[in-house]
């Protein structure tokens, strides 16, 4: 028993041993921890507690040409719901009680477009206050719906100028992929059509950030930083909100005037005012059009839908610019200018329309839209009565002469090509050549060859050639301002934060066709004459300032026929131009001519007063 | 004869031992007011701690007090106590269940304490008496299972609750006094054999709960479940490795502050050191540890006779295991068992029970050779 200790010495000393190892194996991994990893855990550790919240700027408001609010912002307080919810049909049963609302329509704005799953989604704005405070007292038997305050866009002006002005929605996961939208986040607000788009990078503003510090359960313990947001600027664009509403109200009269004339398809129209020497778009109107305030929140897909549909007539789009029409009559100024430079015609050259013309061959014979013929009648009168057949010659004299002289001298005004206006989604138009047509015909050998009743239909704005309501007004604009085609422009000003412009937009000019001023006068002469003995005088009658103009009534298949005016005033001093199409509105000059004599009315200062004028013309 | 007593009192006293777990305890102290400041009943807590503390002092001072050698004659009781003691939380009305252990011994819905703490000190003096028979030799395998066999009741028992962290404890327990007990090496190839061996049973036959099974899944791979089971694990290395060489400083850690790090004050207790006292404050502690390790080591060799060893050599073996077992797992050396911090957890059946073994150390030391 006294030698135990002397037998057992090699066994506490293996027991130290363990004791030591476990210890320094307890050191080395600390060691390891705290010294060597100890910064990337720390960075654990901070990620953990530190929560990022990035604080929206907010959006630039958008002012009229005099700083009339158009767009503005104000705070709303909305609803949000998990993405998970959509699942959760008692509890989209609930919310579907309080908040009014169907449940499939929750559940439709929960589950609608492939964004981040975990995002909640705003089912509602604009919440009534009832409604928040039965949330709140509720909140265990609504997991994860959220009230919060959202800045939102206000429409001072209502759907004044919809088009021009654009809507708002929630970034694309397909915009976040491109280069303009670098530094946005899913959920961001971001201009989608119009001036709201076109100018997003001025408008959004640098969002601010808050860091703070939370604890396990997510809960705010106290504020670490915060960098407020930098503003987006304001912008201040060309409109006059007094013309806009005023070409607005003229569109939707035309549409009532056409259903009064027999004209029962009349739904949509477009209408532009500009200034003729800077390009600046003083009105800018598209019928039908819609409510901006529909998209506030996150639009539906029904009423997507229902602003998609052909039965709506595509209420979203802004015909002045996208949509494209033949020309018709209005295109005639720019055939007799053709005629004129290139010595196909004169002033006073004297032609004979016999209502009937056979001079491609009796099988092709073509008709002036007055039947019984005009009879002798000069180039001028050609154009004050809109004889077609005195355009039928000089469009078959260019045919004869080859190098498609008409087509090139047209493309010189702008046509078949973008003008470049700051808008979104502008189309180029269509000026058909030879080339054109045998490409677009590549399909059908037997229609490729370019005939001579091309150059003929083209001769009198018909056939292929399309124009859009932007580009009539512009080339009009264009021959009152001595022959430039000045790029139109909805922007005027960017703002600073005390209102000062901090960029102005600069004339710029698209084009500039040949032409001498000497054919200019002879054609400005034949405008003015239009309006006061031609086809526009009914329209114009009584009219306190002096306007030159042009009717047109395009034939579109299986369509009642468009009616089309544009006009530029005061006549010997021009400052604006306009044009005004109306989709199956019949005649130019009863129709559309009342339409512009209004708009013009408003951008003279004159009273606005609604005519009725009779013309059968073209 | 106040002389003779005081005398008496410094020879029976070791000093260090002492000195080294008032300062353990006093630290974990330190530790648990930090890590129950942010919590709605820390106060609360702290004073429970406390009590603990003060009660842990009687069974010290009686431990102290008794003859170990005393104990050698009463192996049949305290087989028939150590069963009691593992039993009782599974008579009906006395047991309590937390985390799908039924290891509480509760009275009219108090809870009193875990039995099997205390059961662990009885198990050592099991041991103790039943190894000491063989005087240093153990080698023959009918000695080797007689001591094995002693180990089966309790070991059996506890697994049923189910705690397999303790159940590890008492075999950890058995292996230390073996080796100071004399069994030969062979015989430690042997035991590890058929451990691993019965590990794969356990897994295969599906004896073990599923949160036992996740935790030692997510021991292997912690990303398997970031915010379930190895939530623990990855709040508990992320506050010690954010602690750095000298810690967020005492009461800052954000980890534990912000409730990240689940159980702070008493199973992941050294997260919160390793956080707010960094490398330094770690290492301080496994200073202390190593103190009273040796000290303790010190104390079975000056023993009076193997049965004191053997005592001392459990208390040894109980304590490193589970400051392995605890430090381990804090880092992710170690699955995640409910294993506290020996001085440092809150706990009051824990701390006491260390505190007596403590008592038990002073007893052996008391009586060694020339006392």
């Amino acid at each position: 028993m006294p030698n135990f200790r002397q037998d057992l010495k090699g066994r506490f000393a293996a027991l130290g041993l363990v004791v030591l190892l476990v210890l320094g194996a307890l050191f080395v991994r600390l060691w390891s921890m705290q010294v060597l990893s100890g910064d990337d855990y720390a960075a654990l550790a901070d990620n953990n507690r530190v929560r990022e919240i990035s604080v929206d700027a907010p959006r630039g408001r958008i002012l009229d040409r005099n700083g009339v609010p158009l767009v503005t912002n104000r705070p709303t307080l909305a609803v949000s719901v998990p993405a998970s919810a959509k699942d959760d049909d008692e509890l989209l049963m609930r919310l579907s009680t309080v908040l009014a609302m169907p449940v499939e329509e929750i559940r439709e704005r929960v589950s609608s477009v492939k964004e981040e799953a975990l995002r909640p989604r705003v089912v509602m704005i604009d919440t009534p206050s009832e409604v928040v405070a039965f949330l709140a007292e509720h909140e265990a038997e609504f997991p994860g719906v959220e009230v919060q305050v959202l800045a939102v866009r206000e429409y001072p002006q209502g759907s004044l100028a919809a088009h021009v002005l654009g809507y708002t929605g929630e970034v694309s996961e397909d915009q976040l992929a491109e280069e303009e939208f670098q530094g946005y986040a899913l959920g961001d607000q971001v201009g989608k059509t119009g001036a709201e788009r076109q100018f997003e990078s001025v408008l959004q503003g640098d969002k601010g950030y808050k860091r703070i510090e939370v604890d396990a359960t997510g809960r705010p313990r106290k504020d670490i930083e915060q960098v407020d947001p930098n503003p987006g600027r304001d912008i201040m664009l060309t409109l006059d909100v007094n013309v806009q509403r005023v070409a607005e109200q003229a569109l939707a009269s035309a549409l009532v005037e056409a259903h009064r004339d027999e004209f029962p398809n009349a739904r949509a129209g477009a209408a532009v005012a500009l200034d003729v020497e800077t390009g600046e778009v003083l009105a800018m109107a598209s019928l039908p059009t819609y409510d901006p305030k529909v998209f506030l929140g996150g639009i539906s897909t029904a009423q997507w839908e229902k602003l998609n549909a052909k039965e709506s007539e595509f209420p979203l789009n802004n015909r002045a610019i996208m949509a494209l029409y033949p020309p018709a009559s209005t295109f005639k100024a720019f055939t007799g200018l053709a005629g004129l430079t290139h010595g196909v015609t004169g002033e006073w050259s004297g032609y004979y329309c016999p209502g009937k013309w056979t001079e491609m061959g009796e099988q092709w014979p073509k008709y002036c839209w007055k039947r019984t013929g005009h009879r002798g009648i000069s180039f001028r009168q050609g154009i004050v009565d809109s004889c077609d057949t005195v355009f039928y010659e000089i469009g078959y004299e260019f045919y004869k002469q080859k190098d498609e002289k008409l087509q090139k001298y047209a493309s010189q005004w702008g046509y078949g090509s973008r003008l470049g206006i700051d808008l979104p989604g502008e189309v180029a138009g269509r000026m058909p050549d030879a080339r054109w047509k045998a490409e677009f015909n590549a399909d059908y050998p037997e229609y490729i060859r370019w005939l001579p009743g091309d150059t003929v239909n083209l001769s009198i704005g018909q056939g292929d050639v399309l124009a859009t309501p932007l580009q009539v007004a512009s080339t009009y604009a264009g021959i009152a301002n001595g022959g430039r085609v000045v790029r139109p422009h909805v922007l005027k000003e960017v703002l600073d934060s005390k209102g000062e412009a901090v960029k102005s937009v600069e004339t710029e000019v698209a084009f500039t066709p040949q032409v001498s001023a000497e054919h200019l006068a002879i054609m400005r002469r034949a405008l003015e004459d239009v309006v006061s003995e031609g086809t526009a005088k009914d329209a114009f009658r009584g009219f306190g300032a002096k306007v030159a103009g042009k009717t047109g009534t395009a034939e579109v298949a299986k369509k009642d026929d468009y009616a089309w005016f544009t006009a530029y005033a005061p006549a010997d001093e021009p400052r604006y131009a306009v044009a005004v199409l109306i989709e199956q509105g019949g005649h130019g000059g009863s129709i559309a001519g009342p339409a512009a004599r209004e708009i013009l009315a408003a951008l003279l200062g004159l009273p606005v007063e609604h005519v009725t004028a009779t013309d059968a013309s073209r | 004869m106040v002389r003779n007593e005081q005398s008496r009192v410094a020879r029976w006293a070791n000093m260090p031992l002492l000195s080294v777990v008032a300062l353990l305890v006093l630290y974990g102290s330190v530790m648990v007011q930090s890590a129950t400041s942010g919590m709605g009943s820390g106060d609360a807590l702290f004073r429970r701690h406390l009590i603990g503390l003060a009660i842990g002092l009687v069974p010290l001072a009686a431990a102290w007090l008794i003859d170990y050698r005393g104990f050698k004659g009463w192996l049949g009781p305290l087989v028939l106590l150590n069963a009691l003691l593992i039993i009782s939380p599974r008579i009906p009305g006395l047991g309590d269940t937390a985390k799908g252990a039924t290891s509480w011994l509760q009275v009219g819905g108090f809870r009193l304490f875990q039995p099997s703490e205390p059961a662990k000190l009885v198990t050592i003096l099991i041991m103790a008496i039943v190894i000491a028979q063989f005087k240093g030799r153990l080698d023959s395998p009918r000695d080797v299972a007689k001591v094995m066999g002693f180990l089966a009741l309790p070991l059996g028992l506890i697994l049923l609750q189910p705690d397999l962290g303790t159940g590890l404890v008492f075999v950890a327990i058995t292996l230390g006094m073996l080796l100071i007990g004399g069994m030969q090496p062979r015989w430690f190839l042997v035991i590890a054999l058929v451990g691993v061996i019965g590990i794969g049973v356990v897994l295969q036959a599906d004896l073990l709960e599923t949160y036992q099974k996740n935790r030692l899944l997510v021991f292997v791979d912690p990303s398997l479940d970031p915010k379930g089971a190895g939530y623990n694990l990855a709040q508990s290395k992320i506050a010690i490795g954010s602690g750095g060489l000298k810690g967020q400083g005492l009461g800052s850690g954000t980890q534990g502050n912000l409730n990240f790090l689940p159980e702070r004050h008493t199973d992941f207790i050294f997260s919160v050191v390793g956080e707010e006292l960094g490398f330094a404050g770690a290492v301080v502690l496994l200073g202390l540890y190593l103190v009273l390790l040796i000290t303790a080591l010190e104390i079975a060799a000056q023993s009076h006779d193997l049965f004191g060893s053997l005592i001392a050599a459990g208390l040894i073996s109980m304590w490193t295991f589970q400051i392995l077992e605890n430090v381990g797992m804090s880092v992710g050396l170690m699955p995640i068992t409910g294993i506290p911090l020996p001085f440092m957890s809150f706990g009051s059946s824990f701390m006491v029970t260390n505190l007596a073994g403590v008592g038990m150390l002073l007893s052996v030391w008391s009586r060694r050779k020339g006392a």
